[in-house]
């Protein structure tokens, strides 16, 4: 009888030591594991959601709305804000290179003028300038250190009491002879002539000054500027006041941050979808894209020599080429590096890098997989046929370019097609809904009565 | 649809790795928090997914066997019982006042607590009543994560956080009432335990990147008990008993936003309500007898407990928010004990099979892989856990006799071993996908004891310390986005959400409890 009991006994401890032995196997990540990784992932770049901008002053945003889309302000009355960052192109104007003054069309079709070339680079994007970037331009020569402290290629010229970078870049829009202000000996679309041309360059108090004229000889700008500025006497209102309500209209209408990605860093887990979040691991992981595109913005606060190919005139200190932020900065360092640009809504802003030389995503992704092939093998096929034989792709050229080639970019990625998918999904995940139709902007008309370009 | 079965790879070793446990706990979290928050281990069940440390905070009442590993089945503990099964007071032979303060800590910094209770058992006529307060002091143990960024509180009127620092008491009462049927030779008996409690131990880890945490609530423990005795020492127990525990943790995090206008990072305090909710039904029966005629007894006993936890709290490490669930757990144990002379010895087994269905809801329609549409309140993501745990425990005690016999001195030696071991299928309704997990570890709990009895006092000290278990930490801090340096005396410490780990630690337990006879 004691022997039965023991034998019980001994039958329980069995089974409990039975339970003691079984191994203990790595577990691995739970369904919920790729949000907790992502969401670490992200962390550890610096991006975090965006403060909504505080709205601007509707009367300000009115003018500024005018201002942006009105001939008026340009020397020859034939180009405005809006023609190279039009609404119907998100902010931008589809081409690889812009056109400035003197040409026609709008998008595609906009060609330059006889005897004039296309501008150096790409016209970028309009579309959350107004988010706290420090620089402005692809070569960041204009740029913001401290709230209102600028520095910029005019120098002490450039008044106080600019609001924002992006006042001060509406101050340096309309005194650029390419983009807006005309040469020499212009007239303008109605054939007199282009008194803003006529001031030599480096005046660039006496070129907003007689912008401000020609505003204030309109009266409904007359009307529109004492309703931004009911507080400030006539006399005492100048370009600046013109240039913040620019940025006001701007800040107001073309920041756009609604993303499936921003609902996401609001803690909506359901915001993206699995191919999304797979791909923003790759974008903050394996594929390096967070290298570079990194902090609030995803970008727009350093600069990088990726390898972007050399198409068209080039700038000033080695034409053909453009050498990028050494065009401002007289360092080997940043030789060919443009600015990183922010990536919100970049699948609208076709084409892509400083020359426009890409004009889908998949082809900025591929190039990026491997940038000396890239740069070797560039497809010319995918720009404007006027453009093909600018492309400058011989071996010196690479070269030179390779040669101060960031290293963040230089090595190869073994990214699958699939990969590649899933970062385009994610990149894509960037876009404001609100941002694909901007149509609404366009006014009918605007105070000058000059056509607006639709 | 394809269905794709993800297995854990065959196991290796039994060594354990706190970090790679911790992603069990991140993905499996079920209850971390102890579910039966009182020290009736045998009548309420507890459930753990991952070897934390649970901490000491409910071992309240004074114990005889606590030094010897804490037995209870083939050996009564008078002092214990009574809180266990309140019929069982009727076996309390005079009435006494106590007092058993309680000490435990967790190394590392990781936690501990003191309580003091202090209570009577009292009779009157075929009456007995018992009543107990304790009061409870549970410390902070934020400032375990490594990495913590301090910032200027100056930010937090803008942030909206919240400095005070919250209260980190809890006080418990308990009462207890039965009656004796001398002619049956039986018992009834009632009780009711009650706690307002602002602090659960190891609560404050287990949201590694919040800022602040608050918690309030309580818990309320209620049982009918029966205690049968027949010729021979032959007894049999059981008690019914209903176990709500409800917390709500305020946690406050701060989350760093870009503000466009002054181009600079701003925080911004964000506050979470976790409710976590959990209610047991159970129902227990044991059995002892006596063995032999020299001195072996033999006692069993059967438990099934029916928990209900409609809320879990969402915690910050893990990444199945809210999950509600049930679980049905059972335990039947066989233990032997005997007493021959001055030594005492005993062994007990007890093996607790439990089912728990755990399942995350949909708050907003999810489309899933396959195009359907799961609508809010279905099941995103499924939980089935197996456990097949276990327990074992043995001690001896020796006593000896001191000034002839008028009182005694009696020295405790004990171990416990818990096994736990449970499957995981997991099923995704989104991705529609399925995956199997295989868990296990082993507790190590050492016991000892000290008592002093004489008819005036008895004076008792236990020990007890456990090995295999873990307390959430964080590994590394954060890179990005720091806040500024600390510049006003009142800082606060932004706990970082870097990976979390669980590093091993050992909880020691200290109780002394003293006894004097109310004559």
């Amino acid at each position: 009888m004691r022997k039965g009991r023991s034998r019980v006994v001994v039958a329980s401890l069995a089974l409990a030591l039975a339970a003691c032995e079984r191994g203990g196997s790595p577990p691995e990540p739970g369904f919920g594991a790729l949000d907790e990784q992502l969401r670490r992932t992200i962390a550890n770049w610096g991006v975090i959601p965006i403060l909504p901008v505080p709205a601007q002053e509707p009367a300000l945003v009115e003018l500024g709305r005018a201002l942006f889309f009105d001939n008026v302000l340009s020397g020859n009355r034939d180009i405005s804000c809006a023609t190279c960052h039009h609404p119907s192109l998100h902010a931008g104007d589809g081409l690889s290179l812009a056109v400035g003054t003197g040409g026609s069309g709008l998008g595609e079709s906009r060609a330059p003028g006889e005897g004039r070339d296309l501008l150096p680079r790409n016209a970028p994007s309009l579309l959350n300038r107004g988010l706290g970037q420090t620089y402005t331009f692809w070569d960041g020569r204009l740029a913001e250190h401290g709230r209102g402290h600028f520095v910029t290629p005019v120098g002490s010229s450039l008044p106080s009491g600019l609001v924002n970078v992006l006042a001060a870049q509406a101050m340096l829009a309309v005194a650029d002879r390419g983009e807006m202000r005309g040469t020499h000996g212009d007239v303008d679309a109605f054939g007199q002539h282009n008194e803003l041309a006529a001031v030599e360059d480096g005046q660039y108090a006496t070129i907003w000054q007689r912008v401000m004229q020609r505003l204030t000889a309109i009266t409904a700008y007359v009307s529109l500027l004492e309703r931004a500025y009911s507080q400030t006497p006539a006399a005492a209102l100048t370009f600046r006041h013109a240039a913040n309500a620019i940025a006001a209209f701007q800040l107001e209408e073309l920041t756009k941050v609604g993303t499936p990605f921003d609902r996401y860093l609001a803690r909506d887990d359901a915001a993206l979808t699995m191919d999304e979040k797979r791909g923003a691991l790759l974008f903050f992981g394996e594929a390096r894209c967070a290298f570079c595109h990194n902090g609030p913005l995803l970008g727009g606060q350093s600069f990088a020599n990726v390898g972007a190919p050399q198409i068209g005139p080039g700038m000033h200190a080695a034409p053909p080429l453009d050498l990028g932020r050494a065009e401002v900065e007289d360092l080997s360092f940043y030789l060919f590096a443009f600015r990183v640009p922010p990536l919100r809504n970049v699948e609208l802003t076709a084409p892509y890098m400083h020359s426009g030389a890409y004009t889908t995503l998949e082809a900025v992704v591929r190039h990026y997989t491997d940038v000396p092939l890239a740069m070797r093998e560039y497809d010319v096929s995918q720009l404007h046929p006027s453009l093909r034989d600018r492309w400058h792709g011989d071996a010196a050229t690479i070269e030179a370019v390779s040669a101060t080639l960031d290293h963040r970019v230089s090595q190869q990625l073994q990214l699958s097609d699939e990969q590649i998918q899933e970062l385009l999904a994610f990149l894509k995940a960037l876009t404001d809904p609100a941002a694909r139709d901007l149509s609404r902007l366009t006014p009918a008309s605007v105070p000058s009565g000059l056509p607006v370009v639709r | 649809m394809t269905v794709r079965t993800v297995r854990s790879r065959p196991p290796t070793r039994r060594a354990r790795s706190f970090a790679l446990a911790l992603r069990a706990l991140q993905a499996f979290l079920l209850l971390l928090v102890p579910a039966a928050p009182t020290p009736a281990l045998a009548q309420l069940i507890g459930i753990k997914t991952v070897p934390i440390a649970d901490g000491d905070q409910f071992n309240l009442f004074p114990s005889r066997n606590h030094g010897i590993g804490g037995i209870s089945l083939a050996l009564d503990d008078t002092l214990l019982d009574p809180f266990r099964n309140p019929a069982s007071g009727a076996r309390l032979g005079a009435g006494q006042f106590f007092g058993s303060p309680v000490l435990y800590s967790v190394s590392d910094g990781a936690g501990g607590g003191k309580t003091l209770p202090l209570g009577v058992f009292a009779r009157a006529g075929h009456w007995f009543g018992a009543t107990a307060i304790a009061a409870q002091q549970i410390e902070e143990v934020r400032e375990r994560f490594p990495g913590a960024v301090a910032i200027d509180d100056r930010l937090a009127p803008s942030s909206g956080l919240d400095l005070a620092d919250p209260p980190r008491h809890n006080v418990y009462a308990f009462g207890m009432l039965g009656r004796r049927f001398d002619e049956r030779r039986a018992a009834v008996g009632a009780s009711i335990q009650w706690a307002a409690l602002n602090a659960v131990d190891g609560v404050d880890l287990l949201y590694a990147g919040s800022q602040h945490l608050a918690q309030s609530g309580g818990l309320l423990d209620l049982r009918v008990g029966l205690v049968k005795e027949w010729e021979g020492g032959r007894t049999i127990e059981a008690v019914a008993v209903h176990n709500r525990f409800r917390m709500t943790h305020d946690v406050t995090y701060v989350d760093w936003f870009w503000d466009p206008v002054q181009r600079t990072t701003v925080p911004r305090g964000r506050v979470e309500h976790n409710p976590d909710r959990t209610n047991i039904w159970g129902l227990h029966l044991q059995h002892e007898r006596p063995l032999t005629s020299d001195g072996w007894r033999i006692g069993g006993l059967l438990t099934a407990n029916r928990m209900s936890h409609p809320k879990i709290p969402n915690y910050e490490i893990m990444n199945i928010p809210r999950d509600p669930g049930w679980s049905n757990a059972f335990n039947a144990g066989l233990g032997v004990a005997r007493t021959q002379g001055p030594v005492t010895f005993a062994l007990e087994a007890i093996y607790e099979p439990i089912w728990s269905d755990t399942w995350s809801d949909s708050e907003t329609p999810v489309e899933t892989t396959s195009g359907a549409v799961i609508q809010p309140g279905g099941r995103i993501i499924e939980n089935d856990f197996r456990f097949s745990n276990a327990l074992v425990r043995m001690g001896v005690a020796r006593e000896i006799e001191l000034e002839g016999g008028a009182s005694a001195a009696t020295f405790q030696l004990g171990l416990a071993v818990r096994s736990i071991s449970y499957d995981l299928d997991q099923y995704d309704n989104v991705q529609a996908r399925a995956r199997w997990l295989k868990e296990s570890w082993v507790e190590w709990m050492p016991t000892w004891g000290f008592s002093l009895r004489s008819a005036h006092l008895e004076i008792r000290y236990a020990g007890r310390r456990t090995h295999g278990t873990g307390r959430p930490g964080v590994a590394a801090p954060p890179m990005g986005v720091m806040a500024p340096d600390a510049v006003s005396s009142r800082t606060v410490l932004l706990a970082p959400s870097g990976a979390l780990t669980l590093d091993e630690v050992r909880v020691t337990t200290h109780q002394v409890s003293i006894s004097l006879p109310l004559r």
